[in-house]
């Protein structure tokens, strides 16, 4: 199976600060990801880094297996590209907006951008259309529900997904919360505080993931085989969330699934926890 | 690209040829008026057999007076220019970065640098007729000014030839540049302002008069104020003054013995003569030759460095 996208060893650099480091993964083609992260996690960093947008400080940004900065003639037609807050030039009409597509992308398609097909011209549906009828193979979104209603984010998710079974295009969007993505994505990449902490298929995620239940003991016999996310010790209990590399055996624990809201939760908090221990092992972790 | 381009300066393409149409209406009607008036007066006649009558220099002052303020709003059209590197070159590229919209546009099928010369070509192709325009409106309505007092001066070299389209492009260039710089349109503009004003400002005043090293002429004191060789009107007088003891050049002198005339009392404080410096007509081409290389070259480089600026400088 192709790549859409792959990254290896991706980094950014703003003065000293790091918005994103040392960054490997890769999105299999087809696959609709959700990159999630708390803000300033470096979600738009990786996102404007992967269409070439932004130079990067070290390491490799591929897409289809070519650089978005150097091959740009062979990039820029395969990519969509919804930046956050959607911006579109304000004195142009919806109409306007189609026009400028059509002239500016070879492969636009017309069907996919009639007017009628925008619900009331709203900013985020053309904006959307409008990477749509460009007939990109791959397409990224930078936060596309953060300003939505619920009614225009599942109207939103809905033509965006038509497209998807339509086309087989591969999806990338970011949001700092899983609630709505969920039900549309099969991909999860998890990005907090400028480091990737989870790549894989939603599904395994959900599988290999589980919270352990027990009396009050050390955790060190299970995390011999496992990897134990999150800790959570009371006098007379410990409740563990671990990514299971094997069957449990272990009697003494009452075990749990997860909901992915609360993998992604105990990931993050776990940076939080590892950043202040300034730990490093765990920091990129790939389920496959 | 270029519909898009287009589109997006429809608004500043209407204004601009509005504001062009206006000031050739305007430059044709009183540039008729005085084409007219100069020939019906007979000042033209005057000019043409380079008559010397006492009814020729009335007619000329007569002319001068009546149409003086009619030159300054003619020479306030040079403004236009600047107006449009600020109001059109300065947002071209800052807007896009200030509302976000190169993240729409950068993400289209055609590469940064296609979009970016598309939109250079079109902008200084906008300036090179603007440029254009006002310098046939107003070279042609100079013209009987120009036999009257030349067009080898300060002012009117700025219009008389092709300094007019290279300050044009220049003025567009900087503002481009400084959007591009900026990415802020208020900031951009003010920038633009300062830039066309710290490259004109040295050149009009200082380097023009020097293209060539200035012709000097020197006489005494009995000879007054009278250059040996009158100046014709085409010749560009820099500048003159008095020459002291030393034969240093010196633009005024302050006498305070009352009872003498100025010569007696020049001559009492030493001074030797008169001087005067200018430049010949037969250098007016090669001055406008010259500015206009400097301009563009300006206009080059900065252009050089907004196109590096937008492909180096991403997002």
């Amino acid at each position: 199976m192709s790549n859409a996208l792959e990254t290896t060893h991706l980094s950014k650099r703003y003065g000293r600060t790091w918005a994103l480091q040392d960054c490997t993964l890769a999105l299999p083609a087809g696959r609709v990801a959700a990159l999630v992260g708390p803000n300033g996690a470096g979600k738009t960093t990786l996102l404007h880094l992967s269409v070439g947008l932004l130079q990067p400080t070290e390491g490799l940004v591929q897409i289809f297996g070519c650089s978005p900065l150097k091959q740009t003639t062979e990039t820029l037609p395969r990519l969509g590209f919804v930046a956050q807050d959607h911006p579109l030039y304000k004195d142009f009409t919806a109409a306007d907006l189609l026009t400028l597509g059509r002239k500016l992308n070879p492969r636009w398609d017309d069907t996919l951008a009639r007017a009628g097909k925008l619900s009331g011209g709203q900013q985020a549906q053309v904006a959307l259309v409008l990477a749509l009828a460009k007939r990109p193979d791959l397409m990224l979104l930078d936060e596309p529900l953060a300003s939505l209603d619920p009614l225009a984010r599942r109207e939103f998710l809905r033509t965006l997904l038509d497209a998807t079974v339509e086309s087989g295009l591969t999806v990338l969007l970011s949001s700092h919360i899983i609630g709505d993505l969920e039900r549309v994505c099969d991909y999860l990449i998890i990005l907090s505080a400028s480091h990737v902490q989870l790549v894989g298929d939603i599904q395994e995620i959900a599988r290999t993931h589980k919270r352990l239940i027990g009396p009050r003991q050390n955790v060190d016999a299970i995390a011999s085989t496992h990897t134990v996310i999150e800790t959570s010790q009371t006098e007379r209990q410990t409740t563990l969330l671990v990514r299971t590399n094997g069957p449990l055996f272990d009697p003494s624990w009452e075990v749990q699934e997860v909901s992915l809201e609360d993998i992604v939760l105990a990931y993050l908090s776990q940076q939080v926890t590892e950043s202040l221990s300034s730990s490093s092992q765990h920091r990129m972790e790939v389920v496959q | 690209m270029i519909w898009v381009a287009w589109r997006q300066n429809r608004t500043e393409s209407f204004v601009i040829l509005g504001v062009l149409v206006l000031s050739s209406i305007f430059l044709l009607v009183t540039g008729l008026n005085m084409a007219h008036d100069f020939q019906q007066s007979g000042l033209s006649d005057c000019l043409a057999h380079n008559k010397q009558s006492a009814i020729c220099s009335q007619l000329a002052t007569a002319f001068t007076n009546h149409y003086s303020v009619l030159l300054a709003v003619a020479i306030a059209l040079l403004l236009l220019p600047i107006l449009l590197g600020a109001m059109v070159g300065a947002p071209l590229v800052a807007r896009e970065y200030e509302q976000r919209t190169n993240l729409l546009v950068w993400l289209q099928s055609i590469s940064r640098t296609r979009w970016l010369s598309v939109k250079l070509v079109l902008v200084l192709g906008t300036g090179l007729v603007v440029g254009g325009v006002l310098l046939v409106g107003l070279s042609w309505w100079y013209s009987p000014f120009s036999q009257l007092i030349g067009s080898f001066n300060p002012v009117a070299f700025d219009f008389s030839g092709p300094v007019l389209i290279a300050s044009t492009v220049l003025a567009l260039a900087l503002g481009i540049f400084a959007g591009t710089l900026t990415r802020r349109t208020v900031f951009a503009i003010f920038l633009t302002l300062v830039l066309i004003l710290a490259i004109r400002l040295p050149v009009e005043f200082g380097l023009r008069s020097n293209y060539e090293p200035q012709i000097t002429v020197t006489w005494p004191l009995a000879q007054a104020d009278h250059p040996p060789a009158p100046l014709g009107k085409q010749d560009w007088s820099v500048a003159q003054g008095f020459l002291d003891a030393q034969g240093n050049k010196i633009d005024s002198v302050s006498c305070n013995g009352a009872q003498l005339t100025p010569q007696q009392c020049m001559q009492a404080n030493g001074y030797r003569g008169f001087y005067l410096s200018y430049q010949p007509a037969d250098r007016f081409w090669p001055f406008q030759w010259i500015e206009t290389g400097i301009y563009l070259a300006i206009s080059l480089l900065v252009l050089g460095a907004t196109v590096w600026l937008v492909r180096r400088r991403l997002v």
